[in-house]
């Protein structure tokens, strides 16, 4: 009986083993991501979560140019190169010849790209009569949110090769717009076969891109499948096979990381971080993500519209013990409205140092020498950059109390909260902001504006002519130079002014295993594994 | 032996058609509309709706919706997943090759190991051997399976390395899934890796098998054992010794086909016990299965989804249980002659 039971252990343990060769064969040609959940679909047109963008745009999709962030300058993808007319209101884009579309079991592409292709993808979301336009939901809340939808007048095609835009005014952001994750292409020709065939919502749910890689096939809360888009107009990739592992489980991420299940993993545990480091075979990347969490204080309420109790708080807070405490380690001290990726960051301090002393002194001055009551209201959510505004709550309250101040902290339910603050009903929030581009104007105009303050997106309710002013003439100049010395002004209001505390610029995580190179964490927007490749290991 | 196979038969019929009634009321228990629930199209789709309206008799009264509903049951149109809109009936193929996969593979080597191993213990009785096997099989017994698969997946996965934590298969291999059942998938498959394929399948396989298998094996081992003892004692065998014929003869062409009556009963039991574990099992392998699919769909409240994963894994218990009763009797027949006597 006993022999049996060792004849079983040792055919389990040959079972384990295998045939090493084709294994390792099989491994070498392809990476295996852990992602962090299902996609919603598979166009990032169609959504603004992170998951479906990760899951797409860069892999599936090309857009018309590319944002390079270590040049910090706009570089040719689809389209070879652009033109600003008519004093900035028309681009003229010349699209780049030969690329070809993914040929798939669902779909075989007749023609190469072209400008069809490229009126077609930005009809589908600008123009409410498209016939694609309503397909899989119709909302398109990039587009909405970032304005192209009102900047955009029209598409137009000029040649089979050349395409024109037409702006209702200059915009410099136009162009940072155009190379997110969000504004990909997709296939005209693939369209009009799904419209004829009558399934139009396959063309979000089995994808066609010029990406470099290909679609094969989606199960639900198991895995995604590409291969590599053979006739890729750049370098082709150097893995043949990529498959999401949809592991929503943090824990789970991190141990089939360690058990070499997956290759590459996002967020990573923060806590864990610094005993992943050590492993050998793990190697743990970052990038800063262009976020900025900060407090915001109601302008319209007193005290707080009074610039001089407003800098006494900023003074009043630790903003380095805060950002040690909250984050781990993992952010970086903010110090301006812009994080350190931004072209237009400058490494001057616009922020106000840790000042107890001072910050008493300014309140007298603005005749609350015995301090004042409020409140700080901490979002009840967390975000990548803020993981716990609760307790950022706290030590603030602490803080402030040594300056007099006595601070209550506030939470509602995350869409009751949302809507207090629009009806401004707070005296001080902890909250923060994405970008969505890499244009610095996306830090000020949708977060500090007069138009913001309308929305309710302005925390700070702050409305100043003044600084509207300056936001208009920097995104209507297009010489950088110019704008980066226009941005370094509106940075200086902000401290002026101080209508809110910027607090911390968080870390974006991902870790692979140490035999994975070229995996990019572009500071805006998704993952890409276009350069990924697997490094030989001596010991195969 | 046909009365009694009639009469289970009857008996199958009448408790599935009593599941189908209680999940009939599920989509009016359940919140929102119950039309809804039971297709799975949403009101936002006017004119699908409209057409599910007319189809289910949902303009009629609430007989002809039963009806209508058995009907639909029986076609195979099982409504579409309110999460990803896709046919519930389509989805649930693949799901079922992969829990049947696993749950007779485990099964298989529960009998495997149990019956020698009982077999073994009856033999030593109060032996060493014998008490180490008892003592080992009522501790397994007592261990809950998702506290012994995390247990595995710590020892085997992280600390030995041999094997990986979760999945059927590394998904580089890109096994089309056809049956669902990653053995037969590979062996289907055109893949030109396919013996490493099916090495790998083997290496995430073994674990959730030995997991599920734990259960039913200490069961059976103890069953085994005292059945084992028990035809020891009968007359029989003591006259088959008495006629002189040795050990082995006695044990494979008396005791053995004697003693396995009882593990015959029980298999029908310990099949819904093993459905119980295999759930949780399932959940955390990742296996894509019947059970983690229904899991999942509770936390998504898909409805149509929820009922198409109790349908499938309660007839599936019932069928087995039928199944296995009615080979019991045919083979035993003193078993039907109780039964009639009752």
């Amino acid at each position: 009986m006993l022999q049996r039971i060792a004849i079983i252990c040792s055919a389990a343990v040959l079972a384990a083993c295998g045939p090493v060769s084709e294994h390792a064969q099989v491994e070498q040609d392809g990476l295996v991501y852990c992602s962090e959940g299902n996609p919603e679909g598979f166009n990032p047109q169609l959504g603004t979560s992170g998951t479906t963008v990760d899951a797409t745009s860069a892999q599936i999709y090309d857009r018309l140019l590319d944002y390079d962030d270590k040049r910090q300058q706009f570089v040719p993808a689809l389209a070879s190169g652009w033109q600003a007319l008519d004093d900035g209101t028309r681009y003229r884009f010349n699209l780049r010849k030969g690329v070809s579309f993914h040929n798939t079991d669902w779909f075989e592409p007749s023609r190469p790209f072209n400008a069809d292709d490229v009126v077609f993808s930005f009809n589908r979301w600008l123009s409410p009569q498209h016939s694609y336009h309503h397909v899989n939901g119709g909302r398109y809340p990039f587009f909405r949110s970032s304005g192209l939808i009102r900047l955009i007048h029209s598409i137009e095609r000029i040649d089979e090769y050349t395409v024109d835009i037409t702006l209702n005014q200059p915009d410099s952001s136009f162009l940072a717009n155009l190379a997110t994750d969000f504004a990909v292409i997709l296939s005209e020709e693939y369209a009009q076969q799904l419209l004829s065939s009558h399934q139009p919502e396959q063309i979000d749910r089995l994808p066609i891109g010029t990406g470099p890689f290909q679609f094969e096939l989606f199960r639900k809360d198991f895995i995604i499948r590409y291969q590599r888009h053979e006739g890729y107009w750049r370098e082709k990739p150097e893995i043949k096979r990529l498959v999401y592992v949809i592991t929503p489980n943090a824990n789970k991420r991190m141990l089939k990381l360690l058990t070499g299940e997956c290759d590459v993993i996002p967020y990573p545990l923060v806590n864990e971080l610094s005993k992943l480091d050590q492993n050998a075979e793990i190697e743990v990347g970052s990038s800063v993500s262009p976020n900025v969490s900060f407090w915001a204080f109601n302008t319209q309420r007193p005290p707080f519209d009074n610039v001089l109790v407003r800098r006494a708080l900023a003074h009043a807070v630790n903003r380095p013990a805060i950002v040690q405490t909250i984050y781990d380690g993992n952010a970086r001290l903010a110090t301006g409205m812009l994080p350190e990726t931004s072209w237009a960051y400058s490494d001057a301090e616009q922020t106000y140092p840790y000042n107890p002393g001072k910050a008493r002194k300014l309140l007298a001055e603005a005749g609350y020498p015995n301090g004042f009551s409020m409140t700080i209201w901490a979002m009840p959510v967390q975000r990548a950059y803020n993981p716990n505004a609760h307790r950022m709550a706290e030590l603030m309250q602490a803080d402030l109390a040594r300056i007099g101040v006595d601070a209550t902290i506030v939470s509602y339910e995350w869409n009751t909260f949302r809507q207090r603050l629009v009806d401004g009903q707070h005296d001080s929030v902890l909250i923060g902001w994405v970008a969505d581009n890499a244009d610095p104007d996306n830090f000020f105009r949708p977060v500090l504006s007069c138009a913001a303050a309308r929305s309710g997106n302005n925390r700070a309710m702050w409305c100043n002519p003044e600084f509207d002013k300056l936001l208009v003439a920097a995104i209507s100049e297009s010489d950088v130079d110019q704008r980066k010395h226009l941005y370094q002004f509106i940075e200086d209001m902000v401290k002026q002014q101080a209508p809110l505390v910027p607090i911390a610029n968080s870390l974006r995580y991902q870790a692979h295993r140490s035999d994975i190179e070229g995996v990019e964490l572009p500071p805006y927007g998704g993952i890409n594994f276009r350069y990924a490749r697997r490094v030989n290991d001596d010991s195969l | 032996m046909i009365r009694y196979s009639l009469r289970r038969v009857v008996l199958l019929i009448i408790t599935l058609w009593l599941l189908t009634l209680l999940l009939f009321s599920l989509n009016y228990w359940y919140p929102g509309n119950p039309l809804t629930n039971m297709s799975g199209i949403t009101a936002d789709n006017l004119i699908a709706y409209q057409q599910a309206e007319l189809a289910r008799g949902f303009d009629q009264g609430l007989l002809s919706q039963y009806l209508k509903f058995l009907q639909h049951l029986i076609n195979g149109d099982w409504g579409i997943s309110l999460v990803t809109e896709q046919p519930v009936f389509d989805e649930i193929k693949p799901l079922l090759g992969a829990t049947l996969e696993l749950g007779l593979l485990a099964m298989a080597l529960a009998l495997f190991l149990g019956i020698p191993l009982g077999v073994y213990a009856a033999i030593q009785q109060r032996g060493l051997l014998d008490r180490i096997i008892m003592g080992l099989s009522l501790s397994a017994y007592s261990i809950p399976v998702f506290w012994l698969a995390q247990l595995f997946i710590l020892l085997f996965a992280l600390k030995l390395n041999w094997s990986p934590i979760s999945g059927q298969i590394n998904p580089l291999y890109a096994i089309d899934v056809q049956t669902g059942s990653v053995l037969v998938d590979i062996l289907m498959s055109d893949s030109p890796y396919k013996t490493a394929a099916f090495y790998n399948a083997l290496h995430h396989l073994w674990v959730p098998v030995v997991v599920l298998a734990i259960m039913p094996l200490t069961m059976l081992i103890r069953i085994m054992r005292n059945s084992v003892l028990d035809v020891l004692q009968q007359n029989y065998i003591k006259a088959a010794r008495a006629r002189g014929l040795n050990d082995r003869h006695i044990m494979f062409r008396h005791t053995l086909p004697n003693a396995l009556q009882p593990i015959v009963r029980q298999l029908g039991l310990q099949f819904s016990v093993l459905m119980t574990n295999i759930i949780i099992t399932e959940v955390i392998f990742n296996w894509p299965g019947v059970g983690s699919w229904l899991v999942k769909s509770i936390y998504e409240r898909d409805f149509p989804v929820i009922q198409a994963g109790l349908l499938v894994l309660a007839s599936l218990i019932l069928l087995v249980n039928v199944f296995v009763d009615v080979i019991h009797a045919w083979r035993y027949p003193q078993i039907r002659k109780e039964i009639d006597a009752e």
